[in-house]
């Protein structure tokens, strides 16, 4: 056994592309997990600080959990509970608490950038602790958190402004608070009691009241003596339980991002795979010679399976511990990239579980293990005759498997992904996906078929361009179409699915742009800049504001919440059911069911509503976190795509139920003869107070959606621009064993006068070839796939199929002079070999 | 050894006066090859003056490790020379770069080698035109028909190399060396690897070259037989040429070569 690993090891070198390949793969799992977990160590981290010396909270209960990023939906408790809390025994101290929306302007008159996070103001509590300056007292006065100080170059004495979501108030800079800037709250101000109940709108009322302990009095039994003399719609919760709930919605809300990560992990994983495979492959048929001999010698096939698998393992192995360690620095590059963006974690050490690891080098040996076993078991199938003669004995078993499980798996792929675009299943996005990939497996594996022909129609300019050199390039690539073919696959699966991104990010932009065009009759729309959200929202007072502007005619306001059924959270849309249809035109039942809905009653999809089996008159039982389930009446569907969600409200019904009092965006219609320049002008003066508050005409709206769609689709290319590295990396490492291979032959060429140049062009050309079969194929399936999963998402509102053809050829282009590039270092490697060596090499 | 040494070329201007006057087509003046470093060096080639009458067919013998093989890498520009020079007509390749050495053997030189003379990817007709198409030239339709025909490849053009039998094969690198007209074709053991009556076809046909077309070749081999359809024959024994017989016959050349310990 250990002789036959020998001759494993001495292709150490040659299996270095192999260990690279999975190395990437893994370094895409393990720094998933370690971003995870240091985010997650962060937000509970932060949730535990946020707690501060209090020890139990007393609060309004809530019937329904909303989701991170959201003040929490809670009423008030009335600043005269305080008095009875501090009364209890084992009560040592208790303050009142007061939070809410207060976001800081620089000295330009910019509001800072949130980044999307909650810009919090509150009152001063007795356990603040300062960096420097002093707790705020009277109304002129705040303390902000000394990151943002530092950052913005405000010093103690410095006047600021400061937004509230009723006024714009100006203060003076009395105190620096030591807790930073962190995930919970991008900023944070602090004013004294009265101040803050005024500028926060609670006057009279606290939202909540922090208890502390007296020695020797647990949380726990704190918590229970107050329960008990507590009225029901009140309760006391320990500050540990308010930390978990917070840090607990704060992964529920970016939960999303691992599985994400994880899917784009599987594809690096699944085209090293094909690198892999192929390797393996190439080694087993280079060594035909070697494991005859070992089998004439009385080697078990066992022996010689294990033999090649050994070696898989000690590949995954290198190659994962690599990937595990690279994932490390990758994750922490990305967390000191945050910072430098502004999402500052609070605690810098990246987190590493023994958990990241194991899963890691798992994957990556699991992975490796699998991908040599075809490879693995064709080394026992070499007669130990036919390879001595030097004859490619085993070139072409299990060809018929492979065909038959390639057109399974492509057949079932296509049935699959056509049941999605068809629209049948729950989910047909995601049955499209799971098609897709039995459709890629399939490609790949019937692609043999093929290769030798293709790569003689698409090396066809390249040898009318390079003449000679190209031409022997080409004849090489044909040779061995399974070689090519399953090099090229993997890079068709890389460009494949970039070219998908592509295509969905051209067709949800032209859809979104189609439903502007097609809907949208406001002349403004206005919204929070920055990334917005329901906290920073366009304020109440803004509204007021456009209302008594004499060039605007209509103001009509969305907001949105969550909700809850049975149990799992659901979103709406809160409209003026009078003025929404003049500003969004929709279809005709659509509209006329918004005009028809009242205060008691409820929209709903047409396709959600026959999920559930609803009809119009039911009962639908919308749980809100303040109010409690209430039953709405389902008073009509919709089915147009200008609505963003499923559900549907009036705004009096949201007022009623939500103390979220910010709008998503407010839509303005301009008076009869105002030109757009001249309202514009008048609104902008109308909101100069509120500069976090931007006011978009159509072409803007179209933009901005744009550029949302490219914030979500960019990382995602990147992330599917790793599994094109990899199939690149695939490209050269094939070249580097065939030119092993091929020794002989590159002795003669340059023996009968082929000079280093013709040689670098004719392995280029090789290069060329293969990546351009890839990418071609790829392309080719991108336009399908593409096709079928916008058809797929017509009821997500996609409504248009877009290819973006410069941009797949742009790819494509890119691609191809990416692999000739591939191809430089394995020609370099051949042209440098001495022509005598090489003509006498006994290979 | 009872031989006197001589200079060949003195043997050359007595057998062929004709010669005299023109550059032989290839030459090695005092060629010397050491391998491995200064301690434990070989002299592969120990001071060989050597020329090579153009339109000649001259086969070189010697025992094995004599350095017939090195001799024939260094004048074909393959290897490169220790001491001393080598010349393929007025170019001496020492003062030759890689690129330079590299056209000098696509342009003026031919090569049939014992095994493994084409490219596998390639057909029979496109191996023959191989060194014309590196050089981005076309061949001369009447030469490469006449080439053809002399090999009888005519109905074999379109095999690869997997579908033809051993002789075939090296007659395909015959039809390869010579279609480019170079000025001389190396040959190292063309015949080794073939059975007796295809190495008779090979060996023929190389003589019905320089007959007929005026060709030059320079021939490696240990097989008397075969040496003796050439010219000349010059013998090598360690790294010097010892001897040389003109119009040899198998049996000359037999006992020759049993006189050098061969």
């Amino acid at each position: 056994m250990r002789r036959l690993l020998r001759g494993a090891l001495a292709q150490g070198a040659r299996l270095f592309g192999t260990a690279l390949a999975v190395a990437l793969a893994v370094t895409l799992v393990s720094g998933t997990f370690i971003l995870t977990d240091t985010v997650n160590a962060a937000f509970h981290q932060a949730s535990a600080d946020n707690g501060g010396t209090a020890d139990v909270v007393v609060r309004s209960t809530s019937l329904f959990a909303t989701q991170a990023n959201s003040l929490p939906e809670r009423e008030p408790v009335p600043e005269s509970l305080l008095s009875r809390v501090t009364s209890i025994a084992g009560v040592k101290a208790a303050w009142t608490a007061v939070q809410g929306y207060a976001e800081l302007v620089d000295k330009q008159g910019k509001p800072i950038d949130a980044k999307g996070l909650p810009t919090v103001g509150s009152a001063v509590t007795p356990d603040v602790a300062l960096a420097a300056g002093r707790a705020p007292t009277g109304p002129g006065e705040v303390a902000i958190d000394a990151e943002t100080a530092r950052k913005n170059g405000l010093q103690l004495g410095d006047r600021i402004k400061v937004l509230f979501s009723g006024s714009t108030q100006e203060f003076t800079i009395g105190g620096f608070l030591q807790a930073a800037g962190d995930v919970v709250a991008s900023t944070k101000a602090i004013f004294d009691q009265v101040t803050a109940q005024r500028v926060l709108g609670v006057e009279g009322k606290v939202d909540a009241i922090p208890v502390q302990a007296e020695p020797g009095v647990s949380a726990e039994t704190l918590r229970a003596r107050i329960n008990a003399v507590l009225p029901d719609q009140y309760e006391a919760v320990t500050t540990a339980q308010v930390a978990r709930e917070s840090a607990e919605s704060w992964t529920k809300a970016v939960a999303f991002l691992p599985t994400a990560l994880l899917i784009f992990a599987a594809v690096a994983l699944l085209v090293g795979a094909f690198i892999i495979c192929n390797t393996f492959s190439i080694l087993v048929a280079q060594r035909a010679r070697e494991l005859a001999l070992l089998r004439s010698l009385g080697a078990s096939p066992g022996q010689l399976t294990a033999s090649v698998l050994c070696e898989a393992v000690a590949v995954g192995l290198v190659g994962s511990l690599v990937g595990v360690a690279a994932g490390f620095g990758a994750a922490r590059g990305l967390l000191a990239l945050f910072g430098r963006m502004g999402f500052q974690l609070p605690s810098a050490t990246a987190v590493f579980l023994p958990r990241t690891a194991v899963i890691g080098v798992a994957a990556g040996v699991v992975v490796t293990v699998l991908a040599a076993l075809a490879p693995a078991r064709r080394a026992t199938q070499v007669s130990p005759v036919g390879a001595m003669s030097g004859a490619d004995g085993a070139r072409t078993h299990g060809a018929g498997g492979r065909l038959v499980v390639g057109a399974g798996a492509g057949i079932a792929g296509l049935a699959t992904l056509l049941t999605g675009v068809l629209g049948g299943g729950a989910r047909p996005t995601i049955a499209v996906g799971i098609g897709a990939v039995g459709m890629l497996v399939g490609i790949a594996l019937l692609a043999p078929l093929v290769a030798g022909r293709a790569a003689r129609i698409v090396g066809a300019p390249l040898v009318r361009l390079f003449g000679e050199p190209a031409f022997l390039g080409r004849e090489n690539a044909m040779r061995s179409p399974r070689r090519t073919a399953s090099t090229a696959a993997a890079l068709m699966i890389g460009i494949g699915l970039v070219g998908v991104v592509a295509i969905l990010a051209a067709s949800v932009k032209a859809s979104a742009s189609r439903t502007v065009d097609d809907s949208l009759r406001a002349d403004f729309v206005l919204t929070p800049t920055g990334l917005g959200g329901a906290v920073s929202g366009v304020p109440p007072a803004v509204v007021d504001r456009l209302r008594a502007t004499p060039a605007v005619a209509t103001v009509s306001e969305i907001r949105g919440g969550q909700w809850g059924l049975d149990g799992r959270t659901q979103t709406l849309l809160a409209v003026d059911p009078t003025t929404v249809t003049a500003m969004h035109e929709v279809d005709a039942a659509s509209g006329a069911a918004v005009r028809r809905l009242d205060d008691a009653g409820v929209l709903v999809r047409d396709t959600v509503a026959e999920r559930y089996g609803w009809r119009v008159g039911d009962k639908v039982p919308m749980t809100f976190a303040r109010t409690g389930t209430r039953n709405m009446v389902l008073q009509g569907t919709f089915s147009t795509n200008a609505v963003r969600t499923d559900f549907v409200i009036t705004l009096g019904a949201y007022k009623a139920n939500y103390a979220q009092i910010f709008a998503l965006s407010v839509d303005v219609a301009l008076a009869p003869g105002v030109t757009p320049a001249a309202g514009r002008a008048e609104i902008e003066r109308a909101l100069a107070d509120y500069p976090v508050v931007k006011v978009m005409d159509h072409a803007q709206v179209i933009a901005a959606q744009g550029d949302q769609v490219d914030r979500l689709l960019v990382p995602v290319t990147a992330l599917l621009a790793l599994s094109v590295v990899i199939a690149l990396l695939g490209i050269a490492n094939t070249l580097a064993l065939s030119i092993h291979e091929r020794t002989r032959e590159l002795g003669l060429l340059r023996a009968i006068g082929m000079a280093r140049r013709q040689l670098r062009s004719m392995v280029r050309s090789e290069a060329a070839i293969i990546a351009c079969l890839g990418a071609s194929l790829g392309i080719v399936v991108a336009v399908f796939f593409g096709w079928a999963l916008v058809a797929s998402m017509r009821a997500l509102g996609v409504t248009e199929l877009v290819f973006p053809i410069a941009q797949l050829a742009g790819l494509a282009g890119l691609a191809t002079v990416a692999g000739m590039l591939a191809g430089v270092l394995p020609a370099r490697k051949a042209a440098g070999l001495a022509v005598l060596d090489a003509i006498s090499s006994d290979r | 050894m009872t031989m006197l040494m001589r200079a060949p070329t003195t043997d050359t201007e007595t057998r062929y006066p004709y010669l005299v006057s023109s550059v032989p087509a290839a030459r090695a003046v005092n060629a010397v090859k050491l391998y491995g470093n200064a301690e434990t060096s070989v002299r592969a080639l120990d001071g060989v003056n050597v020329d090579f009458a153009p339109g000649c067919f001259t086969a070189i013998m010697g025992p094995s490790g004599s350095g017939k093989s090195t001799l024939l890498h260094c004048l074909a520009g393959l290897d490169t020379l220790t001491s001393g020079s080598v010349a393929i007509g007025e170019t001496i390749l020492g003062t030759l770069r890689e690129r330079q050495l590299t056209r000098l053997r696509r342009d003026r030189v031919g090569f049939i080698f014992q095994a493994f003379n084409l490219l596998p990817t390639l057909t029979a007709a496109e191996n023959i035109t191989l060194p014309l198409a590196l050089a981005g030239r076309k061949p001369d339709p009447d030469w490469y028909d006449t080439v053809v025909d002399v090999v009888g490849l005519r109905d074999r053009l379109g095999h690869r190399p997997a579908e033809l039998s051993g002789g075939q094969q090296q007659r395909v690198a015959a039809a390869r060396a010579l279609v480019s007209r170079p000025e001389i074709i190396f040959a190292d053991e063309p015949t080794g690897n073939l059975d007796s009556r295809a190495g008779g076809e090979l060996l023929a046909f190389m003589r019905r070259a320089v007959d007929a077309f005026g060709q030059t070749i320079v021939m490696v081999t240990h097989d008397p037989v075969a040496a003796a359809h050439a010219d000349r024959i010059v013998f090598l024994a360690d790294g010097q040429v010892v001897d040389e017989m003109f119009d040899p016959t198998a049996e000359r050349a037999i006992d020759h070569m049993k006189q050098l310990g061969g």
